[in-house]
């Protein structure tokens, strides 16, 4: 499951041809209106800066996560067996995890690898629509009732949709695997 | 002196503690592991971030509103698709939920135009593919996009039924 301490780490670079396929993109579209992208590359140099210092955080919740727990302690919080304990802490996890959510598929991809489950990622990233510090912002634009209410029927909804893809997705690692070879 | 009946559990205990952490990576090979893993994903990150841009610039919030045609049922639908289009902060799409509400948007439009901004996103799928499997990734955006206009139908109705 996890490499061996001995084993020196080494970079293997992931995205290469996606991120060739937008350079491309940004090539041609440079050709047909340069000034609309100019105003795209500095809006990306924009949410660099913004993401920049979530992206460090990530980096050190994952390695304290690393540090804290034993592997066999993460499969029983978040693996197969983890019960309630598992969709509370994907739940909370969830409404309590700031920036986009691109921004935490390293630490999600590292959890995988410890036995977390599918289902619990499922409730994780849907339960990231319940943005605690602008919830204030959703009652004065859409009032309190609507939001206690989108707020409850999120969390069902995060919690469903982790059970069900439990259910329906038994061979995903199967297919990440075949993927990763 | 110490009282050897008190003494041996604590031993026991310290031991026990002792073999939890023993197998555990210092903080500092965590770290370097951690930002290691993140290094690798940087081209694909670098991508989502260059298509994020891209977006904010060609699919702005105006073209988006301007898809919404007043029908309740076709707008939830509208709002769901648009919402997993759009990229940007949540805080815009509460802004441009609040105009649209003004302009006559149902509110069932809204609400899921509001969830799916966050919950569904067209710009990170390769991303998401590749990091947790393309299985996964189909299964999990089919799921919310299912749930999103059901969550925000259940919401607008239990609002409009109690309140």
């Amino acid at each position: 499951m996890n490499a061996a301490p001995s084993e020196a780490p080494r970079i293997r670079w992931r995205g290469r041809k996606f991120l060739a396929g937008v350079l491309l993109l940004y090539f041609f579209l440079f050709l047909a209106d340069q000034h609309a992208t100019e105003a795209a590359l500095f809006k990306t140099a924009k949410v660099i800066a913004e993401i920049t210092p979530i992206l460090l955080i990530v980096i050190f919740f994952t390695a304290l996560i690393n540090r804290l727990f034993r592997p066999e302690a993460l499969a029983k919080h978040l693996g197969q067996e983890s019960g309630l304990r598992g969709w509370l802490i994907a739940l909370f996890a969830g409404i309590l995890s700031h920036g986009p959510m691109y921004a935490w598929y390293p630490m999600i991809e590292d959890l995988k690898k410890h036995g977390l489950r599918d289902g619990l990622i499922v409730t994780f990233f849907y339960a990231r629509s319940i943005k605690i510090p602008l919830l204030p912002l959703m009652i004065a634009y859409f009032g309190l009732g609507f939001t206690v209410l989108l707020s409850l029927y999120t969390v069902i909804a995060s919690l469903l949709q982790g059970l069900i893809l439990d259910r329906l997705c038994g061979r995903c690692d199967e297919d990440k695997e075949q993927n990763d070879d | 002196m110490k009282n050897p009946c008190y003494n041996t559990p604590m031993k026991n205990e310290r031991s026990s503690s002792n073999s939890d952490t023993k197998d555990q990576p210092s903080y500092r090979s965590a770290l370097k592991k951690a930002a290691m893993g993140m290094l690798s994903l940087l081209p694909m990150l670098l991508a989502i971030l260059g298509l994020v841009g891209l977006f904010q610039v060609f699919v702005t919030p105006q073209m988006l509103a301007k898809l919404f045609s007043g029908d309740a049922l076709r707008d939830t639908i509208v709002g769901t698709l648009a919402g997993a289009v759009a990229v940007g902060q949540a805080l815009i799409s509460y802004i441009l939920g609040g105009e649209l509400l003004k302009e006559g948007i149902s509110l069932y439009a809204v609400a899921a135009f509001i969830l799916a901004w966050v919950s569904l996103g067209i710009v990170q799928l390769p991303a998401e593919a590749e990091v947790l499997g393309l299985r996964f990734t189909i299964w999990r955006n089919l799921l919310a996009l299912i749930f999103t206009p059901l969550t925000a139908a259940a919401t607008v109705w239990t609002l409009r039924t109690f309140a």
